[in-house]
């Protein structure tokens, strides 16, 4: 049976953790090791959208395995320009390769692929749904930082409606006990509630208070819900998160998600953290952004104990390599 | 004058020899029921009679339909389950009620209903089976009335009341 990965959602606990420690133990392994695991196998790079750490990564995690990486980057020279299906797409370059990787803007493509193609499958992004590979290197990275993933406390701000990497992240942590999430960002871009609800964890919105937010502004709290052992809270105020969280996960605020650009604009540069708002952070505190950033961390923050998404592009690496270990069937 | 089955001086829906009877649907829908199951090519040419507003101890009011078959498509049984689950379809065979089957709603629906979310890739791709899964359980679905069942789709994993989810009809 192929090992497919198209969603958290279809994991459990233990083969969440499974990949971690698969990825501890590639970490663990000699270059020259891990050189050898995948002579002869071919991974086919399927981006329907830009990409520079996960198409990067993946590539480079598959030589570094010792096989090879080929595909496309975008559709202008590939004959979908000419109109050729997805499905058809998806037919033709499996007769070429060993396992697919997949971004493409619509939701719902990578499990399509997964359905059609007797190759295995893997998510590298489906529009505004999932991004399940980002999902696990965040949660390795949260993991070596801390030392854990229970009873966590962590801040997930900036665009939670259109982020499939907040959806992700926000699916898989629900997995782990006694966590505490501050869901921070403009009302307009909240967590959507069937991801909010998804396990009945809040009854009713929450509540936010006024106050503006921007970074400088007013402080805008918000009513904590408890369900199942995990607390939710809905926030306008980035400042408060960076005092009180373990881990403050940044998101950027998405152009190419939004479908009015009207509504963009009123919600663009809605956060900013600079140096100068860690002074109460506690030590341990790290900031994390699945990148690419744009004015959301300011660059002062980068030489900070706190910066912690460099790292994370780091771990893209060796999470990667592990879930192509485990797509093939390879045991370390 | 108020119909009912048993009223001495009112023409009865006819019994049927050999066919099926779909009885226990909420007063108001049996019309609905009966445009849809007129989509399917293989009725079409089927003794049908349809009954609406009979008395019913269990319900009040229902309606009630009668088929001059005993095969049903089996998308349409599908299909009439996310319409009125909960009506009882029977088999009728000499004239005798054969099987009961009681319509809930289904666990999960392939190719029955559209993707609410234009971004779906089952929006853009032709020939693409959707699936539902039901969000939660059909009891508690029930309970809350028909339009407030949930159901995901496969595909990008969006809930949507199932009232608001478009269906597939030949």
């Amino acid at each position: 049976m192929k090992k497919d990965l198209i969603s958290i959602d279809d994991l459990d606990v233990a083969q969440v953790n499974g990949y971690l420690d698969l990825a501890e133990r590639v970490a663990a392994m000699p270059d020259r090791g891990k050189a050898a695991l995948l002579p002869g196998k071919v991974l086919m790079v399927m981006f329907f959208e830009p990409s520079t750490r996960t198409r990067l990564s993946f590539e480079a995690a598959m030589c570094r395995l010792g096989g090879a990486a080929i595909g496309f980057t975008d559709t202008q020279s590939t004959s979908v320009k000419k109109g050729e299906s997805f499905q058809d797409t998806i037919h033709t370059v499996e007769q070429y390769a060993d396992v697919l990787v997949i971004r493409h803007p619509q939701e719902g493509a990578a499990r399509l692929a997964a359905d059609i193609s007797r190759l295995p499958v893997i998510n590298a992004g489906d529009g505004s749904n999932q991004h399940p590979t980002q999902t696990l290197l965040d949660l390795y990275t949260i993991k070596q930082f801390l030392g854990r993933l229970d009873g966590i406390r962590i801040a997930l701000a900036g665009d939670l409606k259109y982020s499939r990497t907040v959806h992700s992240l926000f699916s898989a942590l629900r997995m782990f006990p006694g966590i505490e999430f501050t869901l921070v960002s403009p009302e307009s871009l909240r967590l959507p509630a069937y991801i909010l609800n998804a396990e009945a964890m809040v009854s009713g919105r929450s509540m936010v208070s006024g106050g503006t937010m921007a970074s400088g502004g007013a402080k805008a709290g918000g009513e904590t819900k408890e369900s199942g052992g995990r607390k939710v809270t809905e926030s306008t105020d980035i400042h408060e998160a960076i005092r009180t969280c373990d881990i403050v996960y940044m998101t950027r605020i998405q152009k190419e998600r939004f479908p009015d650009v009207v509504e963009y604009e009123k919600v663009k540069d809605s956060y900013c953290i600079r140096a100068s708002m860690l002074a109460e952070a506690p030590e341990h505190m790290k900031i994390l952004h699945p990148l690419p950033r744009v004015n959301e961390i300011a660059p002062d923050v980068d030489g900070t104990r706190f910066a912690g998404y460099f790292e994370q592009v780091a771990n893209g690496l060796t999470v990667r390599q592990a879930i192509l270990l485990d797509a093939l069937g390879v045991r370390i | 004058m108020e119909m009912g089955m048993d009223d001495k001086n009112v023409l009865l829906i006819p019994k049927i020899e050999n066919g099926i009877v779909i009885d226990h649907i909420p007063a108001g829908l049996g019309p609905k029921l009966l445009e849809l199951l007129l989509r399917y090519p293989r009725l079409r040419s089927v003794a049908l009679t349809l009954g609406v507003n009979y008395r019913s101890t269990r319900m009040g009011t229902k309606d009630m339909i009668k088929l001059g078959t005993r095969e049903l498509p089996a998308d349409a049984q599908a299909q009439i389950s996310i319409v009125a689950p909960g009506v009882t379809v029977k088999t009728i065979t000499d004239y005798r009620v054969g099987e009961k089957l009681v319509l809930s709603l289904p666990d999960r629906m392939i190719g029955l209903v559209k993707c609410r979310n234009p971004n779906c890739i089952t929006n853009a791709e032709r020939s693409v089976e959707t699936r539902f899964t039901l969000d939660g359980s059909a009891e508690s679905s029930i309970g809350r009335g028909k339009g407030r069942a949930e159901y995901r789709c496969a595909h990008c994993e969006r809930v949507f009341a199932l009232a608001e989810l478009e269906r597939i009809l030949p």
